[in-house]
């Protein structure tokens, strides 16, 4: 591997930096999302970065069933983000649709439109299960970069 | 002045809801607003007619994450009129805890949310970290932080023993300082007055026309909470005061808010100190009906009302449910008119807003024929920017 | 029963001043009254009970009968609630707007009109709610005739013809 491609690995490794993204969710698991951000899980002490927009981003966290006026917003906001990229399905509603499969207005998990690096279960699911997926996915693309 | 009309998606920092709002500018000065809803359609009242009332409970919890209780409590009191059942004391008991914890954690939530949008970071932590003692009392009552699953038709799933009531009562009374705490800031740290009082003015009359509900109508002098208006659980027997405040403004729906959790901690406290003896639930059949019922319930944002109509079978014939916010948008376009832009991200949380929708504001300038993208976030910034160039400042 | 006079007060003036426009009504219990009106008379009806303290309008509930469709304006002054339920005929169905008495009722009427096709005479413009852009025209969801599955199947169709 080149130096500099060394570099760009080694800090996204170390520092995540995280777009959040709500497909139609009912809030729950994104307010645990948030809870994750606040002094009882801080997150941000493993330099994962909450950011605002997709081009800085590595990791995009999804939360939610995906609606169906949401699904081209959400292609796109994929498509910005930098290569490579990582998604991760927050909540058994971005899994598979949850409770709100088989309503009228919502296609089912995010990965109907676009790849997932990994799911979390869980509704809502709970601060330490993304922190410990986070870590998971960083210990997956050290383990594929060696 | 040239006139620019900007399309306005709020979101809550890592909430990130769909509500979308065009906004006329002269200058700095938003001269009209109108609201666009629809972004977080999920199709629930079609997919409830297809379930069981059992099976509704767990899809109408999950209408909102954080006041899924009351969504739940006010459907299920609609069902259980309808099939005339008469629900034991300890478990009318029991809701009303889990209630009121619900509206301080939403609360709490809210006053994080709107200390984050004010630029006042430490505050957000402050209170989000407080907040978590009450997950923790509500995960050891119902063994989830969120979508709690208490409530069953005919009663509560769960009992309550003496050591989580002590466990509890001990919590709260931690909560009770630290909201103390929190009534001082909201009330006299300077930086946060300047950026909530006379900011977004709801007159009373204009409220009581457009039927604002919750903190908000409160916050305008409209002395209404369905607690009182029209006791449901256990709160016919319970003393607590409807906080109303007479500012009209960001800053009276702050306090409210604040004051209302001290009410709440009061309200736990008596209840648990004086826990009715008892079954925790009844028996009540697959089918419900025939009937119809109309319930409504204060949820911490304000006026729940659900209507359920029963045909006999397992399946309910219709659910309706109309959540508060819904009530609140009506008069949001009024709040924001004649303020300035910098205030309209406080003016819409101000209101609590829970619904689902993007961000994206498009910011058109008529006169140079120019299109721009802002969102919420580059508003907030510009917003905080605003404030601290005339001296308000947040660490 | 005496507890139940305010109710009863109320009812009587109602069905005093409007005899021909109430059609069925009843207390179902404290501070609840159903009350079936006239499309007619629905307006005015309000207007009187509006001067009566019943100023808080707290939603709009459509619904499908089969042979008709209608809707129930839930309207209460905080101590009771009076259910009006109007209907109107299933083809080329039509309510007025109420937005004259409750100005908050738009959100309300723009849901009877996605959800279940009824017109509502006198919405001012506006984009449909809570439908998405997109949705396909005459195709209310809430209407008994409309099944789940084959909702789905049709805008499952439609997602991938537009891919």
């Amino acid at each position: 591997m080149k130096l500099k491609d060394k570099i760009i690995l080694w800090s996204r490794l170390k520092s995540p930096w995280i777009i959040h993204f709500n497909t139609g969710a009912c809030n729950g698991c994104d307010i645990e999302i948030v809870d994750a951000l606040t002094p009882k899980y801080d997150i941000e002490r493993f330099g994962i970065l909450l950011k605002g927009t997709p081009r800085h981003a590595d990791v995009m966290i999804v939360s939610g069933p995906l609606t169906r006026q949401q699904a081209k917003r959400f292609k796109r906001i994929y498509d910005q983000m930098p290569e490579p990229k990582f998604v991760l399905a927050v909540g058994t509603c971005a899994c598979s649709g949850g409770v709100f499969d088989g309503c009228y207005n919502v296609i089912g998990g995010i990965d109907k439109v676009i790849p997932v690096s990994a799911y979390i279960p869980g509704c809502p699911v709970r601060p330490e299960a993304i922190i410990d997926a986070v870590v998971k996915l960083i210990t997956e693309l050290e383990k594929s970069a060696n | 002045m040239s006139k620019m009309q900007i399309p306005l998606g709020p979101q809550h920092p890592a909430l990130k809801e769909p509500e979308n709002f065009m906004l006329v500018l002269d200058g700095e000065m938003i001269l009209d607003a109108t609201v666009n809803l629809g972004y977080n359609h999920r199709g629930v009242e079609k997919a409830a007619e297809n379930r069981n009332y059992i099976q509704d409970i767990y899809l109408i919890e999950r209408i909102c994450g954080i006041c899924s209780h009351s969504h739940v409590s006010c459907y299920i009191n609609a069902v259980e009129e309808i099939a005339k059942v008469e629900v034991p004391q300890r478990a009318k008991a029991i809701r009303t805890i889990v209630a009121e914890l619900e509206r301080i954690h939403s609360h709490l939530l809210w006053l994080g949310v709107a200390a984050f949008e004010l630029g006042y970071d430490t505050l957000f932590m402050y209170t989000w970290r407080d907040r978590e003692q009450v997950l923790d009392c509500l995960e050891l009552l119902t063994g989830n932080r969120v979508h709690y699953g208490i409530n069953t038709i005919g009663g509560v799933r769960r009992d309550i023993t003496k050591e989580q009531a002590d466990e509890i009562l001990k919590k709260i009374k931690y909560l009770h300082e630290r909201t103390s705490y929190y009534v001082g800031v909201v009330t006299e740290e300077p930086t946060f007055l300047a950026r909530t009082q006379n900011v977004g003015k709801l007159p009373k009359d204009i409220a009581l026309e457009l039927n604002a509900v919750g903190p908000t109508a409160r916050a305008s002098g409209i002395e209404i909470d369905v607690r009182k208006d029209e006791p449901y659980f256990i709160y016919d027997q319970l003393d607590f005061k409807v906080i109303t405040y007479h500012s009209e403004d960001v800053f009276g729906r702050a306090v409210v808010r604040v004051l209302e959790v001290i009410e709440s901690i009061k309200i736990i406290e008596q209840i648990l100190k004086n826990l009715p003896e008892g079954p925790i639930s009844v028996k009540v059949g697959w089918k419900i009906g025939p009937g119809e019922a109309v319930f409504r319930y204060e949820a911490p944002r304000g006026e729940d009302i659900h209507y359920v109509k029963a045909n006999g079978t397992e399946y309910p014939e219709r659910v309706k449910v109309r959540a508060p916010t819904l009530a609140n948008f009506q008069s949001l376009p009024y709040c924001l008119k004649n303020g300035y832009l910098a205030d309209a991200v406080i003016t819409i949380a101000a209101i609590d807003p829970c619904m689902s929708c993007t961000d994206r504001a498009v910011v058109y300038d008529i006169k140079k024929g120019k299109k721009e993208i802002f969102d919420w976030e580059e508003l907030r910034k510009y917003s905080i920017e605003f404030y601290r160039k005339k001296g308000v400042k947040f660490s | 029963m005496s507890e139940l006079t305010k109710e009863e007060e109320i009812l009587k003036e109602i069905k005093d001043k409007f005899s021909d426009a109430v059609e069925n009504s009843i207390i179902q219990r404290k501070s609840r009254i159903w009350i079936d009106v006239s499309e007619n008379a629905k307006l005015d009806i309000m207007r009187y009970l509006k001067e009566k303290g019943y100023y808080h309008l707290s939603t709009i509930t459509g619904f499908d009968e089969g042979e008709k469709l209608g809707a129930i304006y839930h309207i209460t002054n905080h101590k009771i609630i009076i259910n009006l339920r109007v209907r109107t005929q299933k083809e080329n169905p039509i309510l007025k707007s109420v937005l004259p008495v409750y100005p908050s009722a738009t959100s309300y009427e723009r849901e009877l009109e996605d959800l279940f096709g009824i017109k509502i005479d006198g919405l001012p413009e506006g984009r449909n709610y809570p439908l998405p852009e997109g949705f396909p025209k005459g195709v209310h969801p809430l209407r008994k005739d409309v099944k789940l599955e084959e909702l789905n199947k049709m805008l499952n169709e439609k997602c991938i013809k537009e891919e």
